[in-house]
This record gives structure tokens, sequence and C-alpha cells, in this order.
């Protein structure tokens, strides 16, 4: 049978959706208060090509983040004295991020060490 | 934690979704000000600058949805828009949905309304522990509804090894005063000491009745029940101990019954006191208490088991019974639950079938409402698929709209189940058990919603299941009128229905007639009656009773505007009198053909006026005159049955009778005409009079006043008062207008006869509704056809044929169909029916005409419409 494409872009988008979140806040906690275009360039100019285009799908998850009480945001002005809305993190937002990259590392851990798997280890 | 904090910030930004869609939109406009910026110092020109700005930031709608989809539930914001669609076909088709709701209404208020009423008989569970081990058992007789043992047969009885436990109550009860500083009359229930035990009740304070206080002669204890707890000893916590004055006797309370307490007899209890019976002194040759027995069967054992268990011991005491009487003996055992319902049973059958009926026919109502619209959505369904409708999201506005038209309708029949629920209380007779506790039950209240809400879902999503017709979206309306079963059956079904709800609703209006039609052989209006019992602890010895009464004579009667007075031990139509056995009555000088018929005699005792108070002819010789009242006198008057039975045509006036064989003789000095003394219903029974004073009598603590008077019963009611006052301050009296007493015996044929008549009424009603959907339906269905037939020539009339044909078919197999219901029906409300002729001609014409005059009314309307087609209009229509 075969697989339906909807299903195969949904299942990506997760994956990125929870990359995304734990980028942005991590971008936060190293920058501070920034705006979202800001979390945007910073995470264009780390990941590439995960955010060159579509920069809008931030937002989404910038709203889920705010509704889950990770960071908070207000009107502001730019560096340029533009009205944009600063995202920052909370108390909460930071131990989500440190038990997310807790978790994250473990995965990673684990999941090298399938790669590193050769044939004769399991023999 | 982070998902419920989420959950609350979707449901609240679902209110201030103006907000967020608002403040999204500055922040698109901020960020690609941003970047255009950027692109500016990079470089790029305004234009290029904005356009490289707006494909860095991507589909910007595709994102806003995905936005909104976070920002809350959008199963939510679909759910309003199909609510305030749905509101918005309503009120484009108000008559539909009036009539829609009212009849969901109707259905789901009666139903739940009656149900609560029948719960209360037919199916609660009776308020005591495993109930359903307890029986009623004893003799059975056909002058007492209910089953009794003589005391002596009791104490043999109540040791059967089928039984855990026996308990035994007085039937009666006791008339009990409390006598302290304004005394009230109260209901004492004697009952052994082990009633409670065996009923498997502990009070809730104090403790239970002791084989000691239960001994003959103990000192008088009492059990209080809640109520009278609660009101006029303000809840005292402390009562135990406390010593009341009953019956002039100081009396302890030993406790309080639970507020859930009920006595097995239905009867109503202020009082516990301990029967006291000296079980072993009895012997057969003197006269015995009666008892009400109730047992508890051991585990294991039935109802049957315990009969044959008895039947040894009733062969034994069966024994000791006259002769005469034996036949008409029988043993009776069954379950306490048989006992409460018995005569409730059969009307609360009736009213629950005839509710069932009511559900079906408003069901069926809505199911043809439903039909009918979704039928006419077909081409709107059509077009919502072809724009991309799921079926998922076409069923779930169909089922927004059934379910908003069944909360509608059910919010209104739960309005109208309270309503009924209180008329039904207000118009209840005493003798409806428990019907004072019942509440609206909210399973049925609920079980309806269900049924109208399935039923609703059911036809209402009909258009789905048929895959939507490409041909529908032509504009055309091409599809051919289908005269499928389907519609047909519900109308024919909702005829027969309401022929059967009318025919029984008819015929127990019509036995409502009958029975105040009766002639009582007396003229009751402008009598006022009063009941005066002497309390034994104030006038313990009948020469005080006697002489109270005589001074009650003389004063009472003296009072201005009083046309007749009167005392008399007992007055019809009660039914209660006393009574001697018949074959005991002996004619000086003769037999008499009546002497080996067995049953019993009734008498009563009057004074002078008791004749002209009550306006009962004299058929022959006289009425009692002032002679007939000096010691030794002995005269006495038969009613015309007695007369009948005793001499047959022969004038018996002058001839000398006695009551028993060591009896004075008494001279018979007229002939009354016959009175209902016992119920409308039953047969006039022989009866006599004798003096107020005659040697006969033994108990005088009893009277009722009669006075004949044009004057206000409630100014005569106040003189009585005051009378009665002047000679004993302490004496209670009961007054009541001879009609109230008349109209009272009529209240349960009445409220039988009001209930199912407005069923029947709503049942019809709701028929014609159907039948008025079902034929404007079918009429605009089938327009082009008309158009064509009118076109090729067919007159007005023809089509009018045409149309009321079809439902004269299906209206005569509905009344095929209803008409064999009701013989059934007519079988099942015999025993509620009071001399209405099996299958009555009257009562069938008048239903059938009524049933007929309803669906032509019903299709009139729609026909006319037909008739009024233009055939070019109708064929250039779609």
């Amino acid at each position: 049978m075969k697989e339906k494409p909807e299903e195969k872009t949904e299942m990506k988008s997760d994956v990125q959706q929870g990359t995304l979140a734990l980028m942005i806040l991590k971008t936060l906690e190293v920058l501070g208060p920034v705006h979202g275009y800001g979390i945007a360039r910073r995470i264009e100019q780390i990941s590439g090509e995960l955010l060159a285009v579509n920069q809008g799908t931030l937002y989404p998850v910038l709203l889920r983040l705010e509704q889950e009480g990770a960071i908070s945001s207000k009107w502001g002005a730019s560096e340029n004295n533009r009205r944009a809305r600063f995202y920052q993190l909370t108390r909460a937002g930071r131990k989500l991020l440190q038990a997310e990259t807790r978790e994250w590392k473990q995965t990673e851990a684990i999941l090298s060490r399938f790669f590193e798997l050769k044939p004769e280890d399991l023999r | 934690m982070r998902r419920l904090r989420r959950f609350f910030n979707r449901i609240f930004s679902f209110a201030s979704k103006q907000r967020t869609e608002e403040r999204l939109r500055e922040e698109i406009a901020s960020h690609l000000a941003l970047q255009i910026a950027d692109n500016v110092r990079l470089g790029m020109n305004e234009a290029e600058a904005r356009r490289q700005a707006l494909l860095k930031f991507g589909a910007v709608e595709n994102m806003k949805e995905e936005y909104r989809a976070v920002q809350r539930f959008i199963f939510l914001d679909s759910l309003l828009q199909d609510i305030r669609f749905a509101f918005r076909t309503f009120c484009k088709s108000p008559g539909f949905t009036l009539i829609a709701i009212l009849t969901l209404a109707l259905g789901i208020g009666s139903t739940s309304a009656v149900f609560s009423v029948v719960d209360r008989v037919l199916f609660r569970s009776l308020p005591y522990p495993q109930s359903n081990q307890l029986v009623s058992f004893g003799f059975a007789t056909p002058f007492s509804a209910n089953e009794f043992l003589d005391a002596i047969d009791f104490k043999d009885w109540k040791n059967s090894r089928v039984f855990a436990e026996v308990t035994s109550v007085h039937p009666g009860g006791r008339d009990c005063e409390l006598s302290e500083s304004n005394p009230v009359r109260l209901e004492c229930q004697q009952v052994d000491s082990n009633f409670l035990s065996t009923l498997g009740i502990r009070p809730m304070i104090g403790h239970d009745f002791t084989q000691e206080e239960d001994e003959p002669n103990a000192a008088p204890v009492a059990l209080l029940s809640f109520g009278l707890w609660r009101s006029r000893y303000g809840s005292d916590p402390r009562i135990v101990g406390r010593s009341i004055s009953l019956n002039g006797k100081a009396t302890e309370i030993i406790g309080v019954l639970p507020a859930s307490f009920e006595m097995p007899t239905l009867a109503s209890a202020d009082l516990l006191i301990p029967l006291q019976l000296n079980l072993s002194g009895l012997t057969r040759d003197r006269p015995q208490p009666l008892l009400l027995a109730f047992g508890r069967l051991r585990t294991g054992f039935t109802i049957s088991q315990a009969r044959a268990a008895l039947e040894p011991l009733f062969a034994q005491s069966i024994k000791f019974v006259p002769a005469q009487f034996r036949r008409e003996v029988t043993l009776r055992v069954r379950s306490l639950r048989d006992r409460q319902v018995h005569d409730a049973e059969t009307a609360s059958w009736v009213l629950f079938a005839s509710v069932i009926a009511l559900l079906l026919l408003a069901a069926t109502n809505v199911a043809n409402l439903l039909l009918a619209r979704a039928a006419a959505r077909r081409r709107e369904t059509a077009i919502r698929a072809a724009l991309g409708a799921t079926p998922a999201r076409l069923a779930r506005q169909v089922l927004t709209e059934s379910v908003l038209l069944s909360s509608l309708g059910g919010l209104l029949g739960c309005w109208l189940a309270y309503g009924l629920l209180r008329m039904f209380i207000a118009i209840a007779p005493d003798g409806l058990p428990l019907l004072q506790n019942a509440r609206v039950d909210l399973r049925m209240l609920l079980f309806t919603l269900v049924i109208s809400l399935a039923c609703g879902l059911l036809f209402g999503l009909t258009p789905i299941w048929q895959s939507p017709q490409p041909e529908m979206l032509s504009g055309r309306d091409t599809q051919t009128v289908k005269r499928g079963p389907l519609r047909q059956l519900l109308v024919t079904s909702q005829i027969a229905i309401s022929l059967i709800l009318l025919t029984g609703a008819g015929l127990l209006l019509r036995s409502l007639w009958d029975l105040q039609a009766v002639p009582l052989g007396m003229d009751f209006r402008s009598v006022v009656t009063a009941n005066i019992t002497l309390p034994r602890y104030r006038y313990p010895q009948p020469a005080q009773q006697q002489v109270f009464f005589e001074q009650l004579e003389d004063r009472l009667s003296r009072i201005p505007g009083v046309t007749a007075f009167a005392l008399s031990d007992f007055l019809p139509p009660s039914g209660r009198e006393n009574a001697v056995t018949y074959a005991n009555l002996q004619i000086s000088g003769r037999s008499h053909p009546g002497a080996a018929i067995s049953g019993m005699t009734g008498y009563r005792a009057v004074t002078l006026g008791y004749f002209a108070a009550l306006g009962i002819p004299i058929l022959h010789g006289r009425a009692f005159e002032k002679q007939d009242f000096s010691v030794g006198q002995n005269a006495v008057i038969l009613n015309r049955a007695l007369s009948q039975e005793m001499f047959g045509d022969e004038n018996p006036v002058g001839q000398r009778m006695r009551f028993g064989p060591n009896d004075s003789w008494h001279l018979i000095v007229g002939v009354a005409a016959d009175v209902k003394n016992n119920g409308l219903e039953a047969q006039t029974d022989p009866e006599f009079y004798i003096t107020w004073d005659d040697s006969f009598r033994t108990v005088f603590d009893e009277a009722y006043v009669v006075i004949r008077t044009p004057l206000n019963p409630f100014v005569m009611g106040k003189w009585l008062r005051s009378g009665v006052a002047s000679l004993d301050p302490k004496q209670l009296i009961t007054v009541e207008t001879m009609t109230h007493r008349v109209r009272e015996l009529e209240d349960r044929p009445r409220f039988d006869a009001v209930l199912l008549s407005s069923f029947a009424l709503t049942g019809l009603a709701l028929a014609g509704i159907g039948i008025y959907g079902v034929i404007g339906f079918l009429v605009t269905q089938r327009r082009r056809e008309i158009g064509v037939r009118m076109a090729l020539g067919a007159t007005p009339n023809a089509i009018l044929k045409l149309i009321v044909g079809d439902v004269a078919c299906w209206m005569g197999w509905g009344l095929l169909l209803g008409f064999a219901g009701s013989w059934f029906a007519d079988e099942a409300l015999r025993s509620l029916l009071f001399g209405v002729p099996p299958h009555d001609f009257e009562v069938a014409a008048t239903v059938i005409g009524a049933i007929v005059l309803v669906s032509l009314a019903a299709c009139y309307f729609p026909a006319r419409r037909a008739m009024r087609v233009d055939p070019l209009i109708a064929l250039r229509y779609e």
C-alpha cells in the first residue's frame, strides 16, 4: 500500500515544529528579548535552509509557546525605531528549555550509538 | 500543566478572537517592514525588497490558518457557524420550527410527568431493605379490599416455617388525641413490637419497641414520626424520654422514626404505639380483634411456597368461620408491592400506555417533519457536497440542527413536565398512593430527550446517506415523487394510535358522566354535615356519650335557619355502617325467603329529622315520629331493597322483625327509598334504620350531624362549631357539605378521565399536525404533476379528489387498525369503567367522527393550495 503524501509532510512538519520550538527557546535564552524577525534571522543564520523560506511558520509556534507559558511577549520599539513585538523567555520556559535540551541530548546519544553500530557488533 | 494552561488559553482566545487577529496582522506587517528595511540596506530597490520579503515570509494565508488552529479550537468556530446557520434556517421556516419544538415539548413533557407519577406506583422500590421478601397474608373476603386475620389465627400462623419474622398492625389505626394545651387529632398506628425489625427499619433516634412494652397493661410508650417530631417538637434532639399526654394518658416517647418511614398499608402515621395484644389469653368463643399480618419470607422461599405452607393452617382456621360465610373466604398471600398498588395498578398502566402512545405520536411527527424537510433540502445538500463539504461535515450540520431543535423542545418539555406534574398532584384524589411525593424523574426526562434526539438524527440524516446526486445540481427538479411507504405508514399509525387513545378517553368520560348522573336516592344539595367523635378518655361511659349528643341535639336544632336537623351514626355514601348477619333476621310468625342467603345487612341509627334532612322519600308507612323515641317503642324502617328481599312485593308495614335470636321485636313503621349507601359504583345494599336511642345499639361515641339549611354552609359551619364548643370547648369537629362528600367519590374517575382526555386531545392534535405536514409536503412535491394534470384538463375538483383520496386511503387503514386496537383497550379499561356497555357504539362513533373531521381539516389547506395551482407557473417553476 502506498503512503499518502499528506501524511508524510505532516510528520515532517511535526518534527520541524518540535525542533523549531527548541531553537526559538535557545535563541531567546542566548539573545534575551527579541522580536519575531530577529528570531527568524538568527535561526536562518545558524540553520541555513530550515528557515530560508516560510519564515511565517515561526508565528504559530511562538503563539503556542506563549499559550503554554514558556515565553511572554509585549510590544516595543526595534533598533531602528519600528514597532515590533518582543518575545522573552519566562522562568517556566527556561525550565522547559533545560528539560528539552536534556531529552534531546539523550535521544541524540542513543541514536548516534545506533548509527555507530556495525554488523559485527551484533554478532 | 502546560497542556492545561494552553487549553484555557485557547478557550479564552475563542472569546477574544478579534484582538488576536489584529495582533497577528500587526506582527506580520512589522516582520515584513523589518525585512524590507534590511533588504533595502543590502541594496535592493523598494519593489524588489518587498517581493523578496514576501517570498521569504511564505504563504501568508496558510500561516494564518495554522496560527488560528493553534490559537483556538477550530471545532468551536465551525460549531458556532453551524448554530448560527441553524437559527437562520429556523427563522426562515418558523412554522416548521414551532411545530417541531411544540411536538417535542409535548412528547417529552407529558411522558416525563406521567412517568414520574406512574413510577411511584409501579416501579418504585419500597423503602424497606429486601422488600421483595415482604408479604401480606390473611383471609380475603368480598367485603374488604385487603386481607386480614383474627388475632387467634395470627397466633397460630405466625410460627410458619416459611417466614423469618411475622408482624401485625391494627387495621383501623386508632384515633388518638394529643391532649395537651390545644388538643390535636393524630393518626396513631398500633403495631406489634417486632414491626420495625420485620420491615428492616430502625428508629432514627431512640430505640425500637421492646417485648415488655408490648405486654398488655405496660406503661404507654410511643415512637414519633419524623414529620410530627419536626413540626410539633421542633426537631428536639433530646425528645427521647419526654412524656406527652396521649388520650389523657402520660406516654413516654422512646424514639423518632426516620423521614423515609411509611406504613406498609400506606396509611398515615403520626405516632406508632404498641399493639399490646394478649395473644396467650385469646379463646375462640370470644370476639377477636382483627389484625393485618405482614411477614418477611425466609431467604430462598417464594410466595407460592408460602401459600402452600399456609394452606393447611387456613384449612384449620376456616372451620371456625360461620358456615354461611365459608364459601366467600379465601386465603390470600401476596407481595407487599401488590397489596400497595392493587387498585392503582390498572389506572397506572393505562396512563403509562397512553403516554407511550403519545410519545410515539410525537416521534412520528418529528420524523415526518424532518423527512419532509430533508427531502426539500436535497438540492442544498448536493450543492454543499459539490462545493467540497465532506459527508462528515454535512452530518455535523444536521446533527447541530437536530440537537438544537431537541434541546429547545426538551427545555420547553421540562417546563411542561413540572407544570403537568403539579397539576396532577393538585387534581389527584387521596387514594392514589404516594403521589404527593412525586418528583419529575430526571432519568425519564433524559430518556425522552435522547429518544427525540435519535429520532431527529435518524430522519434528518437520510439525505446524507443517499449520496448526493449530481442531477440535483441541474436546477431542474427532475426527481419523481417517491410514493415510498414510510410516510404513509407514519400517517396510518398516527391515526390508529389517536383512535385508541380517544376511545379510551371517551369510555372514561362516558363512565364519569354516568357516575355523575347516578341517582343517590337523596337530595344532597344544601345539606351541611359534621362528624363528631367523642374521645373515650374524656367520655368513657356510653351514658356520658348519650348525654352529650342529647344536649347537642337540643342546642343545634334551635339554631336559626335550620330546616331539618338529625343525628346519625353513619352517613351515606361513605360505605361505612353497622351490619348484622342477614341470615339472623327474623320476621315474627313466619320465615322469610332470604334466610339461607349469606351476607350482611347494614343499619344505621338516626334521630327524628333524618329522612327530612336528607330528603329521602318514604315509600310506604311513615318516617320516625316523636313517639318512636320513647323507651321500649322499638320501631324500624326498611329500605326498599331489604323490603323487597324479605317480603317480596308485599307491604311490610305493621309486621314485626328482630335482628338476632335474643333481640327484642321491632315494629316496621315504614319503607324508605333506596339510598346509595356504599359509594356510587356499588349496587344498593339492603339496610334498615333504627331510632337513635334503640336498645340494640352498643356504640355511641361517634355521630354525624345532618342539617338541611338554605343558609351559606360556611355560616352554618361556624354556628355548628360554636354550638359544639359551648358544650365542650375541647371537642374536635369536622364540617363538610354533603355535596362535597358526594363529589369526593367522583375524584378518582375524574382524575383518570381528565388525564386520559388531555392525552387523547393532544394526540389528536399531533395527528392532525402530522397529516397536515405530510399532505402539505406532498402537494408541494407534486406541484408539477398537478400542473400537468390541470394543463391536460383536470378540474380543481378532480385534483381535490386526488389529494383527499390518498388521505382517505391511509385513514381507512389507520381507522381499521385503531379499531382493532381500541377493542383491546376497551377490555383493559373494563375495571375502571362504570355502567358503560362493552364496546360502546356511541363512543366509537363519536371518536371515529372526530378523527375523520380532524384529518379532513388537516388536509383541507394543502388541498386548497393544490387546487389553486396555476399550471403555467407550476410548469415553469424551478
